[in-house]
């Protein structure tokens, strides 16, 4: 290995690359948690606790930028510098949408719930298994793993449209609960758009172990 | 594989090696190589030292034969010459195949009997016409500007990067197709290095060249495709894209990443 301290300091922002993604699906579960629990103070943390992993976004890209410019990394180190650089970007995109669910809860303040979430809560869950798989995937190197987190993608596309049906005939049904029916939109949008991130994920991992990029989400 | 990108090329012709081995007193120095190179383009050498790069340089122009013990086996084909057929034009072939080396090494003479040297040996005797060709080399060389009104100094009270660029104007002189390069900035500054970089890219089409360099990253400035060799053998031959960010080869993997002792 002639390239020790390199490697090394790759294998670093590897890790805190790790590191940034579980703090990023941990706000995610926590942003749609403060809105089944109406918890309002749990919000606050989440949104809060955005600005580190924007902090967080900064240094890794910081240090790509470095390894880039004073290693000039080549094959598989270049794919996973650039891979890196492009998964912090959709990282820090779902971390906004999480913090975007939880001003939903600040918003709604307590205000009772028009029926009992069930369908967004699922749609979270799902989501959040799609961030832990792809960071699996990226760990293990794992194009299988990368697949199937994917392919999780279609059951919160499935669900979301479900959500919008019902949410939509809530509102024609009781017009006074519009405000509330379209926050909760807002909310079902917001995870869809964090499970495309994740499947933006996969298809990094999967340019990492093969070189080849290849649209997988439509 | 390996044909150029619909570029004009004029007459610089295509490289084709077949079952190609070398040996040196026995010892194997390159074992059967294989690989094509389409005209006009640039192909980069890249592997380890000893790993057979240089050799493969010197059979091309059939320098190789001036080494004592040397056995050669296989084909090389460079455009119309047959390079290791008995009856080939071997004169014909080192005009056709021109090489700079590592060193600028200029002849200790002046500059302009430098350019000069190889179109007289060619038999120019109008000093109107060699006037014209080494103004016209120097230019390509891009060394005119910064020698002109000096040709009777001796080439030796040159920089080091202008000598180099000397050696590649001398080497322009006689009208070569393929030009071999053998390391041709390791000795130089990286301004001068820069230079010579900025000739090689735009003669691409002009001539098909071959540089063997241990910079990486000049690999993948200059060249069109990137051929690795490793103990005398090609293990992988490539678009420099492709070689430099999804090599297919693990050895080659090991080697752009430096995982290997």
């Amino acid at each position: 290995m002639v390239r020790q301290t390199f490697h090394h300091e790759l294998t670093d922002l590897e890790q805190e690359l790790i590191r940034m993604g579980a703090l990023v699906e941990d706000q995610l579960r926590r942003a749609v948690r403060s809105l089944t629990e109406q918890d309002v103070v749990l919000a606050h943390q989440v949104i809060a606790d955005d600005d580190r992993v924007d902090a967080m976004e900064m240094d890794i890209e910081r240090r790509c930028l470095t390894l880039l410019a004073l290693q000039q990394p080549l094959a598989s180190d270049l794919r996973v510098v650039s891979t890196v650089l492009k998964i912090i970007t959709d990282l820090e995109r779902m971390a906004d949408h999480a913090a975007d669910i939880a001003k939903v809860t600040v918003r709604l303040n307590h205000e009772p719930l028009v029926k009992p979430l069930i369908d967004i809560p699922e749609m979270a869950r799902v989501t959040s298994s799609m961030v832990r798989l792809a960071l699996n995937a990226y760990i293990h190197r794992s194009i299988e793993e990368a697949m199937t987190m994917i392919r999780l993608d279609d059951a919160v596309d499935h669900l979301y449209a479900r959500v919008f049906r019902e949410l939509l005939e809530i509102m024609r049904s009781q017009p006074e609960a519009i405000g509330q029916g379209t926050y909760l939109l807002f909310v079902a949008n917001y995870i869809e758009r964090v499970a495309d991130h994740a499947t933006n994920l996969g298809e990094w991992v999967i340019y990492m172990v093969t070189g080849r990029r290849q649209e997988l989400n439509d | 594989m390996m044909k150029n990108a619909g570029r004009d090329v004029g007459g610089a012709p295509d490289i084709a090696v077949r079952q190609l081995s070398v040996w040196y007193n026995q010892m194997p120095a390159l074992q059967n190589i294989n690989l094509y190179l389409g005209a006009g383009q640039v192909m980069a050498i890249i592997g380890p030292s000893g790993c057979g790069k240089s050799t493969f340089l010197r059979v091309l122009n059939r320098m190789i034969e001036r080494l004592p013990s040397v056995r050669v086996e296989g084909a090389v084909r460079i455009g119309h010459f047959d390079v290791f057929d008995d009856h080939v034009d071997v004169t014909g072939l080192r005009r056709a195949v021109g090489m700079v080396f590592q060193h600028p090494n200029p002849f200790p003479m002046t500059i302009f009997d430098n350019v000069a040297y190889g179109p007289r040996i060619f038999g120019i005797k109008s000093s109107a016409q060699l006037r014209k060709t080494v103004e016209d080399s120097l230019k390509q060389a891009s060394l005119w500007d910064e020698v002109r009104g000096k040709m009777r100094r001796n080439a030796e009270t040159l920089s080091g990067g202008q000598q180099q660029r000397l050696c590649i104007a001398r080497a322009l002189a006689v009208h070569p197709e393929v030009l071999l390069l053998d390391e041709p900035t390791a000795s130089l500054d990286p301004v001068s290095s820069a230079k010579i970089e900025e000739l090689i890219v735009q003669f691409k089409s002009h001539y098909t060249m071959i540089i063997v360099t241990h910079n990486l990253q000049q690999a993948a400035r200059v060249s069109d495709v990137v051929a690795f060799f490793e103990q005398g053998r090609l293990i992988e031959m490539g678009y420099t894209q492709d070689i430099f960010t999804a090599p297919k080869e693990k050895r080659t993997e090991e080697f752009l990443t430096g995982r290997f002792d």
